[in-house]
């Protein structure tokens, strides 16, 4: 097996949690968190597999084109959902875990030009790099689950405020649970984000001339803007609605600037002694 | 429904066939329901017998062996309520056999309440069960029998949406502010006013962890009458203003002819806890709390037509489910009659 079919049987698996929790909500019914859990930790076993397989190929953290990107963003959602899913138990998030994985992954799988060869030891000779670009995909992560929660905050907060009382709004966490963890979440992503910066800067200090304008300006943009929500939601000026609204645009833009930040990536920072093989 | 006695029969009455004032004369307490038990259980030809007592129904369940059981039993419930026969028999009704047992099913599973669906009747069973299994008044058949009454009303609850959605206006509020805050233990109550809906709604949120009530009204002893019956502080009427940012939910029923809480108050209180929250619950007709205030972030505004809404939509949810959970308790029923004839082979008057 390949490690493409690993990702795939995995994206399968991800894709039947979703249409389970699907299924019953649309049966009006909760899901069971067990059901859901098993699923979702068959999908992370055999994704964490097929990841584990391409990196020893390349060597490498498998970061090096957009198909590994997805993967790894798909991965890293998963594994926070293990994090805070249980410890905070907050209702429908397994559910839209699942939903935005097998969208991610399946989106990667099905754009075959994404898995494109690229030479081997991308990151060239500096951990460092790569260790800017793991925690910068981690981040990313982070603010896809709170897109999510701050999608259910939105809804749940619609419901409130129309007085909608049936079906999806008696299953959605509490707004203000879903606030509180939005807030943490965003702390969390903002420290991640910027401590993946800093890495970064070290190694754009030392190589001045290696990072492209193009992909350093897209990068500080979005931390920029999570900087100034987490600003603001710290002096209680943008909170609630506005802030929801706030992190959704921001993780919008966020995925967007990835395709600027993977084309602009520099030839330069790659060691061409050797190239990977064709996926 | 079959006629004549056979083995198996239930008399009673309930909201269903008497009115409240009639019912209130029916009552019997915990200890007139003892004696009457023990004393059906010691007549000739009664081999089980229970007596069901709660505010909406008066029911005895017998299992006999003589015809003449009911009427045994019919008179020495008069006697033990004090009352004459014929005013029995306008209110009363009996099932035998299946229809008796089809009858235990919807009762315990909630289906022949007053609230469709309410789950207290069950508790009041099973409370019943244990006393009479207790005082050795059921014996091996309706100790079966009972049991899997409450496991078929669990199977019906489950399987259907009979229970689902609150459908009282204190229930509902609990609901809402869970949807709102989650757990409620943390949360601060303010209640405005001294209505009786206003307490209900009060004690509902006590129910469900509430600690933290303060109560405010104009007439200071009716506040503290208030706060004494649900152990809670009072605050002053002509401030409670400068204290709204420290309430997470505000119940007003006070009678006012005009708004007692208005836009700008709140936006005041509401600025220095951008973070938190507020409930608002406008139970006063006329209406005490501005409307508008639902437009400012963070708050919630409900009055008492959203709420009645909100159970009169869950009770008509529940209706359309009795249907439903009718057949499920059909099928528990003959499944369960079965049983009991195949292991006990029950005598029935009718069949000899």
């Amino acid at each position: 097996m390949t490690d493409r079919d690993l990702l795939a049987v995995a994206f399968a698996i991800y894709g039947c949690a979703f249409l389970y929790g699907l299924s019953f909500l649309l049966m009006r019914r909760p899901y069971s968190r067990v059901a859901m859990l098993i699923q979702l930790s068959c999908g992370f076993l055999l994704q964490t597999l097929g990841l584990n397989l391409r990196g020893t190929t390349i060597k490498a953290w498998p970061l090096g084109n957009p198909f590994e990107v997805a993967q790894f963003i798909a991965w890293s959602l998963v594994l926070l959902f293990f994090i805070i899913g249980p410890a905070f138990r907050l209702r429908l998030l397994g559910f839209l875990t699942a939903g935005l994985t097998t969208l991610i992954a399946g989106l990667s799988l099905a754009m075959h030009s994404w898995d494109h060869p690229y030479p081997l030891r991308i990151f060239g000779s500096n951990p460092w790099i790569e260790i800017h670009a793991a925690l910068a995909i981690f981040s990313y992560s982070i603010f896809a689950i709170l897109s999510l929660i701050s999608f259910m905050f939105l809804v749940q907060q619609h419901g409130l405020k129309k007085k909608q009382f049936r079906g999806i709004y008696q299953i959605l966490p509490s707004v203000q649970q879903l606030d509180l963890m939005a807030k943490r979440l965003l702390f969390t992503g903002v420290l991640f984000l910027s401590a993946s910066l800093i890495f970064g800067a070290v190694f754009w200090a030392n190589n001045f001339d290696l990072v492209p304008v193009f992909k350093l300006t897209a990068t500080c943009i979005i931390w920029i803007g999570y900087l100034c929500v987490f600003t603001l939601r710290m002096q209680r000026k943008l909170v609630t609605r506005r802030h929801a609204i706030a992190t959704i645009i921001l993780f919008i833009m966020a995925l967007l600037s990835l395709w600027p930040v993977e084309s602009a990536r520099g030839p330069e920072l790659i060691d061409k002694t050797s190239v990977a093989p064709q996926f | 429904m079959q006629s004549g006695l056979e083995s198996l029969f239930v008399l009673g009455t309930s909201h269903h066939t008497t009115p409240l004032d009639v019912r209130e004369r029916f009552a019997l307490t915990v200890d007139q329901t003892n004696d009457l038990q023990a004393q059906i259980h010691a007549q000739e030809g009664v081999r089980e017998c229970l007596v069901l007592n709660t505010c909406n129904r008066l029911e005895i369940y017998c299992l006999v062996t003589s015809s003449s059981s009911l009427e045994i039993v019919r008179t020495l419930l008069c006697k033990a309520q004090g009352i004459s026969e014929l005013l029995f028999e306008q209110h009363a009704y009996n099932y035998t056999n299946l229809d008796a047992l089809q009858h235990l099913l919807e009762v315990s599973s909630g289906l022949d309440s007053q609230m469709i669906g309410e789950t207290e009747i069950l508790g009041q069973l099973k409370q019943s069960f244990a006393s009479a299994r207790k005082d050795q008044c059921t014996g091996k058949i309706f100790n079966r029998l009972f049991e899997k009454s409450f496991q078929a009303a669990k199977a019906a609850r489950s399987k259907t949406n009979i229970s689902r959605g609150q459908i009282s206006i204190g229930n509902v509020t609990v609901n809402l502010a869970s949807r709102i805050f989650g757990q409620l233990n943390q949360c601060r109550v303010l209640l405005i006013g001294s209505g009786e809906v206003g307490e209900k709604t009060a004690l509902a949120l006590k129910s469900r962890g509430v600690d933290d009530i303060s109560v405010c009204s104009r007439t200071l002893e009716n506040a503290q009458k208030l706060a004494n019956s649900l152990g809670c502080a009072t605050i002053n009427f002509e401030d409670y203003t400068s204290h709204l940012e420290y309430f997470d939910i505000i119940i007003c029923s006070a009678a006012s002819p005009k708004i007692i809480l208005n836009k700008t108050a709140l936006h005041s209180a509401m600025n220095q806890r951008p973070e938190r929250p507020c409930f608002l619950i406008d139970l006063a007709l006329p209406r005490n709390i501005d409307s508008t205030v639902d437009s400012l972030e963070n708050t919630y505004l409900y009055n008492l037509d959203d709420l009645s809404i909100i159970a009169n939509e869950n009770l008509c949810a529940r209706k359309n489910e009795i249907h439903k959970a009718r057949e499920i308790l059909r099928k528990h029923a003959w499944s369960i009659w079965l049983q009991i004839r195949r292991s006990e082979q029950i005598l029935s008057v009718g069949d000899s």
